[in-house]
């Protein structure tokens, strides 16, 4: 059991600053993913815990104990690679009874003949056999055990790297995108997998990945990084539901939430002639509020008149279980939707099939309590502890 | 069966289906031929005759200065070159040299592409200097040598001289002879070795090192669990390569010692040119180019034989 503290975690390559002053505290036992784009430092990070990479600055505690100096195998961690980074030349079993042979391996075993039966010697051995039994039964890897990685699917190297990471009873799991390589429906079976093991050893996991959907189903704690900063920390529940910024809000749901360009009115944020309630605990003063909805807390209907956002359907993608809706709003609106969303269209999640039709005019209706209000100058969550503190008065914009 | 029917293909009789025209699978059928036809036709001007030539004259007595007119003689220049101890000599000159001169060059250029392979600062440099051998012109490389190994005012007999040992002649003298020969011969070709082995290295994937690293492996581990295997194959083609070329080298041992001295550098070619060119008897140089041929073409089978038994057992 390992707590992992991260201080003040800085890495430069050269004048590119991929990680700058991170901290965290991850709790024994916790499934921590870090969740970024490519180049938001989080492999790097991953590596800076492992001791494969050396920070520029900052502390990497494990317990009480700052490891910075030590090897990685003195800091008693498994690592798995994207790539599986298995043995090709040894066989199945012997890839996973790798790091416990190199145990017993002393310098004189290297001799040529000795080294030979050596290998045979240890490998046959009551506990490493065992121990490759048991880890190999655990993986489905029994029948495999005599063939090469040459031989095996990209799904079964990758158990064989989980396995070759387990074998050793690490006190902590490091998993660089382990299911980037794979196709769809191996990585939803492999996925139930990781998170089984997760239970079955109780030990910390800290899994890097740029997959939402792995984040959010694996996960007991995320780590959203972007450009080497952290955007936000948190539960995958509240990521979900309270994203911290207009970054997370747009990297997590997919589709992603919709911003909308609101102007406030006598302290309400207002979206057209459509007054939203204000947010908890702050009072607006003027100005503009980006508010933010997710696509299932919003729905479209042919009539015109009632009471929401016109607009006009452009895109309908049948996905059978549910209907994604791309509806354009009016541009009288003035949401400002395409330099907050990248997207000109607002998307609507709704069960079932829908009737209608690309060209139809529609109305948009708002479930208003749902919504998430950021600074619209920082993109920051209003309702986030670091923003109210101006006095809960919104430095406003315009 | 209605189902059936309805995504049926009107009835149309099998055999009165034909193949549509295409002149692109004329030319797919005829393409290969065209592409290695130059190739061909250049082997057999250039290698297939000249080799069935060789043997030919092999069976004959042709002297230098007729080469038309060769007498037929059997086997005859076979039987006397195989009961003649300065075959054997040359056969054991031939065996010695390949085998050092390999031996060093896959040791000293794997090992210089093992270090060249770490990064450091000038790597790019030293890399280039190391290089550079292979780019000398073979005739330049065996005279800066025999400038260097030369009795009187050879740099290596200043250097030994201050070392407070006496001249030596090292291409005068049957101790030194080979090892000259050798030496130079490995400077020479090291290079290749290096950058073949090199280009090896750079192939293996960096996660492979680092999971050893996780695993907690030292460097010999390390080098016997990811090095080796990954350039194994690549050292066995270059070891190959580097003994059909020694069996075959001429210009730096003839150039340094002339096959001397007392013939302890006489190689099966350097003699095959002192057959034909010295001693105008081109019957008998040709016998001992066929044998040596059959010497390349044992490694070479010997080399396929070791490959298909490390595939049979990657399988």
């Amino acid at each position: 059991m390992t707590k992992l503290s991260l201080r003040n975690i800085s890495k430069r390559f050269g004048d590119t600053r991929v990680i700058d002053d991170f901290s965290a505290e991850v709790d024994s036992g916790e499934f921590l993913v870090l969740l970024g784009a490519s180049g938001s430092g989080k492999s790097t990070l991953l590596r800076i815990i492992a001791g494969l990479t050396d920070a520029s600055s900052g502390d990497v505690i494990f317990d009480n104990l700052r490891v910075n100096r030590q090897s990685p195998r003195e800091r008693d961690v498994a690592f798995v690679f994207q790539s599986y980074a298995l043995y090709p030349h040894l066989t199945v079993r012997d890839n996973i009874a790798f790091p416990l042979a190199l145990d017993k391996f002393k310098g004189w075993h290297h001799i040529p003949g000795i080294s030979m039966v050596a290998r045979r010697v240890f490998g046959a051995g009551k506990d490493i056999s065992e121990r490759v039994a048991k880890v190999s039964a655990m993986l489905d890897l029994d029948e495999y055990a005599a063939r090469k990685p040459g031989g095996l699917s990209g799904g079964q190297r990758q158990r064989v790297a989980l396995a070759r990471a387990l074998i050793r009873n690490p006190s902590m799991f490091l998993l660089d995108e382990p299911l980037s390589n794979l196709d769809a429906k191996l990585r939803a079976e492999l996925r139930g997998e990781i998170v089984r093991l997760h239970r079955l050893t109780g030990k910390t996991f800290i899994y890097v990945t740029h997959d939402q959907v792995e984040a959010m189903t694996m996960a007991t704690q995320i780590v959203i990084l972007h450009n080497g900063e952290v955007q936000q920390h948190a539960t995958p529940q509240e990521i979900y539901a309270k994203p911290a910024n207009t970054y997370v809000a747009r990297f997590i749901g997919s589709p992603p939430m919709n911003l909308m360009n609101a102007t406030v009115e006598d302290g309400f944020p207002t979206l057209g002639n459509l007054r939203l309630p204000a947010p908890d605990g702050i009072r607006l003063q003027g100005g503009t509020v980006t508010a933010g909805l997710r696509p299932e807390h919003l729905t479209v209907s042919a009539d015109t008149g009632g009471r929401g956002l016109p607009g006009t359907v452009r895109r309908i993608e049948d996905l059978g279980a549910d209907t994604l809706i791309g509806v354009q709003p009016d541009p009288a609106l003035n949401l400002n939707m395409w330099e907050l969303n990248q997207d000109e269209l607002i998307w609507i999640r709704q069960e079932g099939q829908t009737r209608l039709f690309a060209g139809d005019a529609c109305t948009i209706e708002l479930e208003a309590q749902f919504a998430s209000y950021f600074n619209s100058r920082t993109g920051m969550n209003l309702a986030s502890s670091e923003q109210t503190s101006g006095a809960g008065v919104l430095p406003l914009r315009g | 069966m209605s189902l059936r029917t309805s995504i049926s293909p009107p009835a149309v009789a099998q055999n009165q289906i034909q193949d549509a025209p295409s002149r692109h699978h004329m030319w797919q059928r005829i393409s290969p031929y065209v592409y290695i036809g130059p190739a061909v036709i250049y082997l057999i001007i250039f290698m297939i005759i000249p080799v069935v030539q060789g043997v030919q004259l092999s069976f004959t007595k042709t002297p230098l200065v007729r080469p038309d007119g060769g007498t037929g003689v059997g086997l005859e220049n076979y039987s006397r070159l195989l009961s003649s101890p300065q075959f054997y000599n040359s056969l054991g000159a031939t065996i010695l040299y390949t085998a050092a001169t390999v031996i060093f060059a896959v040791a000293i250029g794997g090992g210089a592409a093992l270090l060249l392979n770490q990064a450091f600062k000038g790597r790019t440099i030293v890399r280039a200097i190391i290089t550079l051998p292979w780019a000398v012109p073979t005739v330049a490389t065996a005279l800066i040598f025999s400038w260097i190994f030369n009795r009187s005012d050879g740099v290596l007999n200043e250097v030994v001289g201050v070392l407070g040992v006496g001249q030596q002649g090292w291409l005068v003298d049957p101790k030194f002879g080979m090892a000259a020969v050798v030496l130079t011969s490995v400077w020479k070709v090291m290079p290749l070795v290096m950058l073949v082995v090199l280009a090896s290295l750079q192939s293996i994937p960096s996660e492979l090192y680092e999971a050893t690293r996780m695993d907690g492996a030292g460097a010999l581990e390390t080098f016997k669990a990811v090095t080796w295997p990954h350039i194994a194959p690549t050292v066995r083609v270059v070891t190959l390569l580097m003994t059909i070329w020694s069996i075959r080298r001429f210009e730096i041992i003839y150039l340094l010692t002339g096959g001397g001295p007392v013939d302890s550098t006489n190689t099966l070619v350097v003699n095959v040119y002192r057959q034909a060119f010295s001693n105008q008897e081109l019957g008998r140089a040709a016998a001992i180019g066929a044998l040596g041929l059959v010497l390349s073409l044992l490694v070479t089978v010997v080399y396929f034989m070791l490959e298909r038994r490390n595939a049979a057992k990657e399988a």
